[in-house]
């Protein structure tokens, strides 16, 4: 369950203070999936930084099941993201050197799992990339490379999945395959999910949707 | 994140990530440092432990104990207990007669089975014939005779002499023993015999004058074991002679070049310490993301860093191992190579060069690669959402103080000596601090001409002032690389030059002394027929130093005091002998009759006497006043007659004197020795040739090492070239895929590249021209001690290698840039 309060965010700037987020107020229930829409700019990636733990906010406070985020240290933050958080990105931040099937290792291997190998490749295989376990991020197309990063997001079984524009950088047709990926895997795996997007028809398919507006976030 | 610890372990990360690139300069820039420092060091120790093992040649054995009187068993027993290799010498004048009734006075040595420890007794069958190889002393019943003693006892070999009560077989000639300075002088040529038949003589009774020694070779520690044991032992007339009484010859030589390696080797590593930063600081900024990814997946700051470290860690020892293993094959091939022309058997390195070469790679990886990596567990996790959010923050300036410091802490270990380190930091900082100034003027200037000139000049140029910091930067690098080397080539050729002078051909490699002064003239007009050049005659009279100042001085074989009676071959001149120069006091005006004296500087502080002293002296049954009128230096590796007491001519002359030269023998010309000695038995011939040979192959070897040293350095240069370009490569071919968007053809690109680094490389030969000049000035000066002098030739190479290598090796780094289709190039940003 994520439970935000009065959460805001400045930052300076050249010419001063700059208010991204103005008063933040939501909670999401566990097992529920919720869009972000938003013009660009409007604040959507700093709210999705803050509610995983990536920044501090300026005033106000994050939950996550019950433990607020501005009592934790920046490490306690990570051992909380390794414990419960997955990641699915717009750019899909794999990692160059590493093959697909490392890439999804990664975060079972730092959250200590034993068989990283064995649950890397039984979710390669739920993506559909049981042939690519191999294969490096540049040989692949923009699609497979995304399907790799839910594979890395989802393997590590998070109660919490975020997703930043998961369809900003592909093709329509690609993009819808993708979105069943991600809400096939949410429902088998129960994962609350958290994305931004801007785009209406994905939006539809969650259970809430909420629109930011300089810096302010308003439900419907 | 405990359980995380073994996670993604540093092995796993360092093989997935070896395809980066930076891993491999990283790697073997770190080889090459510990390659280099640990090749030298072992090869510095091992031809210093074989040249200290050359000097105990001249022992004979690597301690003696000297006594007039037979040493005690116990002495032996004793060294045998610590299994310390023992042989004896007795030496003492005898008449020799032959068969013929000729006889001769002769300097006998009896020497046991086991004689020499050290160096080597050579023979031959007949007088100057072809040196024996085996390796022996005289058998029983048998004796070697100096070659002149076959002249002047007009014997053969195989003919019989006799020495006291026991008859002998003349069974070899004695060319070269290794202990034979202390005896060349002394009463009549050399007739050398077993030990076993020292009874049969009859001629050693107690109370004869005799010099008995015991010879003791083996391991430091029993040595010391042996001196401590027998120091409190020893009485009047017995003596312990070390490393120390034995002559240094070529050491000043090696000095030098040990330095010079030395001083060579440190400027590699300090280049490999630069690509070490430079590939730590491209991988870092790589790793910046890959560390915001595992941050976002939850790895914490602590396991950051213990990853990153542990990386370090086993890449230096990976580093470490492969280094002492390049650097051992470095040495080992090296000596391997040149068995044959070595003149010494090369010593062991022991284990420390290895340890310096650990120690190396300790302070390149914590001073150069940690610092940026450190850096990389504060890599905020925010950037997998935005990646312009501030990454890791600048470097900072503390550790590049520290680095610095690491580094000269690092030369001044290596060389031991602040005057070199000292020379080449300043060298470094004026190149840096000079040339970060320049470089940024340069590009400044070259931006403006630019403008005027065409699309590609204008392209090229504008490069370079837009990265005008890192252009500035890599410059700076670049001219350090080629400063090193051209400072190499200025003073190996002037260390060189040197050294050649020292021993040019035709350096004496004979001596002679006692020509009798009737048979001067005929000596001389004897060596003119033999087509062979000599020397002046020197006069030479043989006299002691009683007192210094009327203060009577130790007798010669005291124990316990360092200023004794010396004994000494006494010369006169006119003027100042070639070759030797004043440092305190004036040369006489010729023709004086004042009682004064010319001392050299080494002899005069080992007697006590400084200039105007009053020195009592003995000529035989005279004796004689004379003053310190100056001192001298004298030039020991000239191979001419060189004195310690040098007097005015009519002081000398009217003492009894046997004159001395020094001549070349071309190797064909040996067997005039043969008539010469013939004609003139009293003559002594001293045999240099060998010796020379030996000082020779020394300085070859070291040329050798020295021109590897400097492949080396070309090696390091460039890898810190690769890594500079390296670092700028990702974002040239984000900037040319801009280009060749807009229409830019490739032959744009690739021309605007070589200008680039073209002017690049011409503006850094500028300044690593003007850095060398000022480093070799300080390092001649100071720590080479040579003279300085500008060396205008170096000016064209600095720049054709700055122009020349940089253009091609910094196109070639960034060929992908130009040469791959513009929409792989997208792709690849
Ligand atoms: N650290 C920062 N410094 C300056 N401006 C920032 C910083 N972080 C975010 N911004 C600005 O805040 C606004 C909101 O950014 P973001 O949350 O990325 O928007 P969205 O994801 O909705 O497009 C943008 O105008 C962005 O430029
Ligand atoms: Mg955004």
């Amino acid at each position: 369950m994520i439970k935000v309060d009065n959460l805001r965010k400045q930052v300076m700037v050249a010419d001063g203070e700059l208010e991204i987020l103005r008063g933040i107020n939501l909670e999401i229930k566990s097992g529920q999936t919720a869009a972000i829409v938003g013009v660009s700019g409007s604040g959507k990636s700093t709210l999705l930084g803050l509610l995983a733990g990536l920044d501090v906010a300026s005033s106000g406070e994050v939950w996550i099941d019950g433990v607020g985020l501005s009592d934790l240290d920046e490490d306690a933050r990570a051992a909380l993201r390794a414990s419960k958080v997955g990641f699915v990105f717009q750019s899909f931040q794999l990692l160059p050197a590493l093959t697909a099937l490392e890439n999804v290792m990664l975060p079972l291997e730092l959250a200590g799992a034993e068989d990283a190998a064995r649950r890397a490749t039984e979710f390669l295989h739920r993506v559909g990339l049981e042939a690519r376990l191999g294969h490096y991020p540049n040989l692949m197309s923009g699609g497979e490379q995304q399907r790799v990063a839910i594979a890395r997001a989802f393997a590590a079984r998070p109660a919490l999945l975020f997703a930043d524009e998961p369809t900003g950088n592909l093709d329509g047709a690609t993009g819808t395959k993708i979105v069943e990926l991600l809400f096939d895997l949410n429902r088998s795996e129960g994962t609350t999910l958290v994305l931004v997007t801007h785009d209406e028809g994905l939006a539809a398919r969650c259970d809430r949707v909420f629109t930011m507006f300089n810096g302010e976030l308003s439900e419907g | 994140m405990a359980p995380a610890s073994h996670a993604l372990s540093a092995r796993k990360l360092l093989a997935r990530d070896w395809r980066g690139g930076e891993l491999g300069v990283l790697l073997t820039a770190l080889i090459l440092a510990v390659g280099i420092v640990v090749g030298i060091s072992a090869f510095v120790a091992r031809l210093q432990t074989a040249l200290e093992q050359e000097s105990l040649r001249f022992l004979a054995a690597d301690l003696v104990v000297s006594s007039r009187t037979e040493p005690p068993e116990t002495w032996a027993e004793q060294a045998g207990g610590l299994d310390l290799a023992t042989a004896s010498t007795l030496a003492f004048p005898s008449m020799v007669f032959a068969d013929n009734d000729a006889m001769h006075l002769a300097s006998v040595k009896a020497v046991t089975d086991t004689y020499p420890l050290r160096g080597e007794l050579r023979h031959s069958a007949t007088p100057y014939g072809e040196l024996a190889t085996a390796r022996s002393v005289p058998a029983p019943g048998e004796v070697w005779l100096a070659p002149r003693l076959f002249a002047l006892l007009g014997v053969d070999t195989g003919d019989t002499v006799s020495v006291g009560e026991a008859g002998f077989i003349v069974s070899g000639a004695l060319r070269a023993e290794p202990d034979a300075a202390g005896s060349m002088f002394s009463y009549g040529p050399r007739l050398m015999m077993n030990m076993v038949d020292i009874p049969a003589t009859g001629v050693v009774q107690p109370g004869s004058r005799v010099n008995h020694r015991l010879l003791l070779g083996g391991n430091n520690d029993a040595l010391t074991e042996f001196t401590d044991w027998i120091k409190p032992r020893l009485d009047q007339g017995q003596r312990l002679l070390g490393l120390e009484d034995s002559q240094p010859r070529i050491n000043q030589t090696l000095d030098r070049a040990r330095g010079f390696l030395l001083l060579a080797g440190s400027l590699a590593v300090v280049l490999a310490a630069a690509a070490i930063a430079l590939a730590a600081r491209r991988f870092s900024e790589r790793h910046a993301d890959y560390v915001a990814v595992m941050k976002s997946l939850g790895a914490s700051t602590g396991y950051i860093s213990r990853l990153y470290a542990s990386s370090l860690f086993l890449l230096g020892v990976l580093a470490t191992v492969l280094g002492c293993a390049v650097g051992w094959l470095i040495q080992a091939g090296f000596f391997m190579a040149f068995a044959d022309q070595l003149p010494v058997t090369p010593g062991s390195s022991g284990i420390s060069p290895y340890g310096v070469g650990a120690a190396t790679a300790l302070v390149c990886l914590g001073f150069f690669a940690w610092p940026p990596l450190r850096r990389l567990s504060q890599v905020p996790p925010l950037r997998v959402l935005r990646r312009s959010s501030e990454s890791m923050g600048a470097q900072r300036p503390l550790d590049y103080v520290l680095s610095a410091l690491a580094m000269v802490g690092l030369m001044l270990w290596y060389s031991g000596d602040v005057a070199l380190t000292g020379g080449v930091v300043l060298g470094v900082a004026i190149t840096v601090g000079v040339g970060f100034l320049l470089a940024k003027g340069l590009l400044r200037g070259s931006r403006k001409a630019g403008m005027r000139a065409g699309s590609v000049w204008r392209l090229a140029l504008a490069g370079l002032q837009r990265r005008s910091n890192s252009s500035a930067l890599q410059m700076v690098i670049f001219a350090i690389a080629i400063m090193l080397l051209l400072v190499l080539t200025i003073i190996r050729t002037s260390l060189f030059d040197q050294w050649q002078a020292q021993l040019p051909p035709g350096t004496p490699n004979h001596f002679v002394i006692n020509v009798a002064p009737e048979e001067r003239s005929d000596f001389a007009a004897f060596l003119a027929t033999e087509n062979i050049s000599r020397e002046r005659l020197y006069p030479m009279t043989r006299g002691r130093v009683m007192a210094v100042n009327e203060e009577a001085l130790a007798e010669r074989d005291s124990v316990d005091s360092d200023r004794r009676q010396r004994e000494s071959n006494f010369t006169w001149s006119e003027s100042v002998p070639e070759g030797n120069a004043l440092i305190a006091g004036s040369w006489w005006s010729p023709g004086t009759s004042e009682s004064l004296v010319s001392l050299e500087q080494d002899f005069a502080e080992s007697i006590g006497a400084v200039l105007g002293d009053r020195l009592s002296l003995r000529i035989g049954a005279d004796s004689l006043v004379v003053t310190v009128a100056s001192i001298r230096t004298l030039d020991w590796q000239s191979m001419k007659p060189n004195f310690f007491m040098v007097f005015p001519r009519e002081v000398l002359e009217g003492y009894p004197s046997m004159f001395m030269t020094s001549f070349f023998l071309p190797e064909g010309q040996k067997l005039a020795l043969n008539t010469l000695v013939k004609e003139f038995p009293t003559v002594t011939v001293i045999e240099l040739d060998l010796v020379i040979k030996e000082i020779r192959g020394i300085i070859d070897q070291v040329g050798v090492a020295i021109e590897m040293v400097l492949g080396v350095i070309v090696l390091a240069g460039a890898l810190v070239l690769v890594a500079g370009v390296q670092a700028s490569v990702d974002v040239r071919i984000r900037e040319s895929a801009l280009l060749r968007a807009l229409g830019a053809r490739k032959g744009l690109l690739l021309g605007a590249l070589w200008i680039e680094f073209t002017v690049l490389g011409l503006m850094s030969g500028l300044l690593a021209v003007l850095g060398a000049e000022a480093a070799a000035a300080l390092l001649q000066a100071r720590a080479l001690d040579l003279s300085y002098s500008p060396s205008y030739a170096v000016w064209p190479l600095g720049l054709a290698i700055g122009g020349g290598v940089i253009g091609i090796v910094g196109v070639w780094s960034c060929r992908r840039v130009a040469s791959s289709a513009p929409l792989t190039v997208l792709r690849e940003v």
